[in-house]
């Protein structure tokens, strides 16, 4: 038998994660994940790619630290599909830019704007990048049990955080007005690459974030990252426990 | 108001609208409806309104093409439309899928120009949750296992078909490899803008003629068929959504 050499940035083998994985962008954010579960353990470290495996109400779990943006969050999406991931769930925060969104509600993606290059050099432009619509039923079921306020639609991923954030120079608020008008309900840097390979690789994907305080009153300190992060997280591992028992993990 | 193109005014028209591209095929979904009656004919647009078990629907036809279906898709909102299936045919891409079968788009590549007029490419041609869900749940109560997909649409017909001058395999080859279902010629618009405009919107296909196999095709008199469950399965979807 060949011996299966772990892959090259996440460090983990076939067998280390369990079929759905949770890829928050930030390695600090992995270990929170673990408290959540009845029983976790770290699997790997590397570089940003932090990956952890545990169970919740006898589910199999796992969740792997993608770094922030696509280029890093392509490696850890190929690298876990390769692995034998089937449901891949971004777990984050966002700014949220369309009035009726609160801080601390949920955003549950149907789908995503490829405002970054990374899944360009994939596919072209044209192709979606489309969450898989048992994700989000699965998600959105997961809220509603946990009765956790939330929103579902398009989000926007992009590559410059700092050119539409509410520390960006000039005139932000002017650059997101088109994805205002849009329908587009938040930003964030990882979800359209995700979801673009997933689609290519015949896995599901989807995201749930957290909604930040909306993106042109940055100083309205309504979110409240310790209460809405857990809260996001209780409910994407409740939406885990859901894909199993649909048959889907 | 009259609308320019459709004809048609408020109240002329149920919450849910087929939209098929052939106006032949608008008179011959109506035969499914309860008490169908024509409504309107003004150049490709053809629309019949009837019932389904109490609820209101309706058919109008967009023509070929995404120039012709944005019009109609923009006027059926404004007279109160409010969600939109596509019942039409595709070409098939995947050996994976066998000819004859019903695919359900949950999105769309927006291989098109009329979108773009909208807004910038990034953004994504994507089903609404509830249609899609609706129309699995339809197909599945018909015993049929409808494969759901990405589907990619397109203006040059005679580019990217079976009857293409050009060796459409290769055109083909980047979505055979992205899993990318079928080939047809409205749904990236039409998702497009149903999120543009806050409406719900999906498509159903029957799909015929393989790319990577033609010899494969079935016959009319099955493509006939597959178009009448697909237009059942759009009827159970559009109870489901309601009136």
């Amino acid at each position: 038998m060949t011996k299966e050499y772990p892959q090259h940035h996440i460090d983990c083998r076939t067998g280390d994660v369990a079929p759905t994985v949770f890829l928050p962008g930030d390695p600090g954010r992995v270990p929170v994940w673990a408290e959540l579960m009845d029983e976790a353990w770290k699997v790997a470290e590397k570089r940003e790619y932090v990956t952890y495996t545990g169970r919740k109400n006898g589910v199999l779990m796992s969740c792997t630290s993608t770094g922030i943006g696509c280029p890093s969050a392509s490696i850890a999406a190929e690298e876990l599909y390769r692995i034998g991931a089937k449901n891949l769930i971004r777990i984050g925060t966002c700014g949220s830019i369309q009035e009726y969104t609160k801080p601390g509600e949920m955003i549950v993606a149907t789908g995503a704007v490829r405002g970054e290059h990374t899944s360009e050099e994939y596919i072209s432009m044209e192709y979606p990048a489309v969450a898989d619509y048992r994700i989000v039923r699965a998600l959105i079921d997961a809220a509603e049990g946990l009765e956790v306020p939330y929103h579902r639609g398009i989000i926007r991923s992009h590559d410059a955080f700092y050119m539409e954030s509410p520390e960006a120079f000039g005139d932000y608020r002017a650059r997101i007005q088109k994805w205002t008008d849009a329908n587009v309900l938040a930003l964030e840097n990882e979800s359209s690459a995700i979801f673009v390979i997933a689609s290519m690789s015949k896995i599901r994907a989807g995201t749930i974030l957290a909604a930040g305080n909306a993106i042109w009153k940055p100083d309205a300190d309504a979110f409240d990252w310790e209460r809405h992060v857990k809260m996001m997280l209780r409910v994407a591992i409740r939406a885990g426990v859901l894909l199993d028992e649909r048959g889907l993990a | 108001m009259k609308q320019y193109h459709i004809q048609l005014e408020s109240g002329d028209v149920g919450k849910t609208v087929f939209v098929p591209g052939d106006p032949g095929r608008a008179p011959i979904i109506a035969e499914h409806f309860d008490d169908a009656r024509f409504v309107m004919r003004n150049r490709e647009y053809v629309t019949y309104t009837g019932e389904s078990q109490g609820v209101e629907v309706s058919v109008t036809s967009t023509g070929v093409g995404c120039p012709s279906l944005a019009i109609a898709i923009e006027e059926l909102i404004k007279v109160g439309a409010e969600n939109f299936i596509r019942v039409g045919t595709g070409g098939l891409l995947q050996e994976w899928v066998s000819p004859g079968s019903i695919i359900i788009a949950s999105a769309a590549v927006r291989g098109e120009g009329t979108s773009r007029e909208y807004i910038p490419l990034e953004y994504p041609a994507v089903a609404s949750l509830e249609v899609v869900e609706a129309l699995v749940e339809g197909a599945e109560k018909r015993g049929i296992k409808p494969y759901v997909g990405i589907i990619r649409s397109h203006d040059a017909f005679y580019i990217e078909s079976t009857l293409a001058r050009v060796d459409y395999l290769a055109k083909d080859k980047p979505w055979i490899e992205s899993n990318v279902l079928a080939v047809e010629n409205e749904s990236g618009t039409l998702f497009t803008l149903a999120s543009l405009r806050g409406k719900k919107a999906g498509t159903i296909l029957a799909v015929s003629g393989s790319h990577q196999h033609p010899e494969l095709s079935v016959s009319d008199e099955r493509m006939r068929e597959l178009v009448s469950e697909a237009t059942e399965i759009a009827l159970y979807a559009a109870r489901k959504l309601g009136s």
